[in-house]
């Protein structure tokens, strides 16, 4: 069991898919978190900084430092072409937890974006899922 | 949206592409050595100011309208992953990566 979870934890494969996932958890957190945040006044305001306040920021940034060192593994073994594309489902996820847990809006041409983005995930996986069964 | 909320999204999504490039060429190369160590860095100090001033934008954005500027660093990265790292960019690798740039445009100016 333990050498099983080792062994899917070290695909890198499997850690893109971490990485799409924590990604999409983080920046939900940091939403929910910079809404929060005190305004301070508009001179230093556009850095950000005030969101560290609030712990929603700080579950974000856990989640941010997830995403990167699962980020990295891919790195090392999947090349960029490849990897980038496929590591923007977050495109589809993160809109989707805004309109599920944000209450944000969609709009018709947004869910066609969405639908774009999906499309192009899957040109672009369906090669290496074929590539994968032959190892 | 004013000219400085514009130019922050710009500075933010170059400097997001550049630390992508850095760290994947970093992570090619011996963990141990310095040519690992100064790209790693560069790679690293460019995504954490990219991500404070995208934090401070989403104070002033929703997320879902905001986040997907980045989606144009896709096919930017693609093709320069192609033309500097040496990477294989199949035709069909870059209609995908052009797909999704183009969802994500389509997103973020709805």
């Amino acid at each position: 069991m333990i050498h099983k979870t080792k062994k899917l934890l070290l695909k890198p494969w499997f850690q893109l898919v971490l990485t799409v996932l924590f990604v999409t958890t983080s920046e939900v957190f940091l939403k929910r978190g910079a809404v929060e945040a005190p305004r301070l006044p508009e001179q230093v305001n556009w850095t950000g900084v005030s969101g560290l306040a609030s712990p929603n920021v700080w579950y974000g940034i856990l989640f941010v430092i997830a995403s990167f060192i699962s980020w990295l593994y891919v790195l090392r073994f999947i090349p960029l072409t490849i990897a980038y594309p496929l590591s923007n489902f977050v495109h589809v996820l993160i809109p989707l937890s805004s309109w599920l847990f944000l209450n944000e809006h969609i709009s018709v041409q947004r869910w066609c974006g969405i639908a774009l983005v999906l499309l192009g995930v899957l040109i672009v996986a369906k090669p290496v899922a074929r590539m994968e069964e032959k190892l | 949206m004013t000219p400085v909320s514009a130019l922050l999204i710009f500075i933010a999504l170059i400097l997001y592409i550049l630390g992508q490039l850095f760290l994947k060429h970093a992570m090619e190369s011996d963990l141990r050595s310095a040519r690992f160590k100064k790209n790693f860095a560069v790679g690293l100090s460019a995504m954490t100011v990219s991500f404070f001033i995208t934090l401070g934008l989403l104070q002033h954005f929703d997320l879902s309208y905001l986040y997907p500027f980045q989606g144009l660093s896709v096919v930017i990265i693609s093709l320069l992953a192609a033309a500097i790292l040496r990477e294989k960019l199949t035709p069909r690798l870059f209609i995908g990566a052009a797909l999704i740039s183009a969802g994500v445009v389509l997103v973020s100016l709805s």
